[in-house]
């Protein structure tokens, strides 16, 4: 790790200019580009994308981030290494890039949902039984004992009735 | 402190399943039952739960540490022990008796 790391956050209309900027200063090692699903963070549904850039020598580094709302300008024309984050970006989370590859990853192009979206279910996770759906209060026949009055707990990410319906 | 195994104390452990719901992986299965205890000069029993098994499925476990962050009575905690490396399946889930910290064996 780099001996200082400083956060940013900027606006992405601001994004291209603040790497190159960054780039021109000696940040010049390019480690990662990701995102960062802020649903139900702060009441917003927009994702967030970080960077982090570090001097040749890690002793700084620079991580720079940015709400997007599914767009942002690319940054492979800057960093070219960028191209591979940004194709995973937009396969994961669904975030274009402008002025980017549009060519998939990994993915196949018509498999849905961005997967790394906590807004994106699982198939899964409604397939498989949930470990914590059982309670000591009832029993394996559905009585119950006790004050066991509880609603039935629901696993995280899956919607209720979903492929019920 | 290596992060290679999470072990169970199980006397700690109350059966309070947040482990199991938390665990983004689905990893740990818990079975427990209701009994009532009955305490000298209390007016009525008292409910406790009893662990009947508790096993953590090692091939699926992906030691993020979120049952041990999770549980409020210490019951699980980081150890230097080492999940089996083996070709079948089933010996990756491991039960109360497997799960218990080194050097208690």
């Amino acid at each position: 790790m780099p001996k200082s790391s400083t956060w940013e956050k900027v606006e992405p209309a601001d994004w291209r200019s603040t790497i190159e900027e960054l780039r021109d200063r000696g940040f010049i090692f390019f480690d990662f580009l990701t995102g960062v699903d802020q649903e139900n963070v702060d009441g917003n549904n927009a994702c967030e994308v970080v960077a982090h850039l570090a001097t040749k020598d890690l002793s700084d580094s620079h991580f720079i981030s940015t709400q997007v709302s599914g767009e942002l300008p690319s940054i492979t024309d800057l960093i070219p290494a960028a191209q591979w984050y940004e194709r995973e970006c937009t396969e994961m989370f669904g975030i274009k890039f402008i002025g980017g590859s549009t060519k998939p990853l990994l993915r196949h192009e018509n498999l849905g949902r961005p997967p790394l979206r906590k807004s994106t279910v699982l198939a899964a996770r409604v397939l498989t039984p949930w470990p914590g759906g059982a309670e000591p209060e009832i029993k394996e026949d559905g009585s119950k004992v006790g004050n066991a009055s509880r609603r039935r707990q629901r696993p995280p990410g899956v919607p209720e009735n979903w492929l019920k319906q | 402190m290596k992060h290679s195994f999470i072990a169970l104390i199980e006397d700690k452990c109350t059966s309070c399943m947040l482990c199991v719901r938390e665990c983004p992986a689905w990893c740990i299965h818990l079975d427990s039952h209701t009994v009532d205890v009955t305490e000298e000069g209390a007016r009525r029993p008292k409910k406790v739960n009893v662990l009947d098994s508790f096993e953590i499925d090692y091939s699926l476990c992906m030691y993020c540490g979120v049952c041990i962050d999770v549980c409020p009575f210490d019951a699980l905690a980081w150890d230097e022990h080492r999940a089996l490396v083996t070709n079948n399946r089933e010996d990756m889930l491991l039960g109360i008796e497997e799960l218990g910290p080194s050097g208690s064996s």
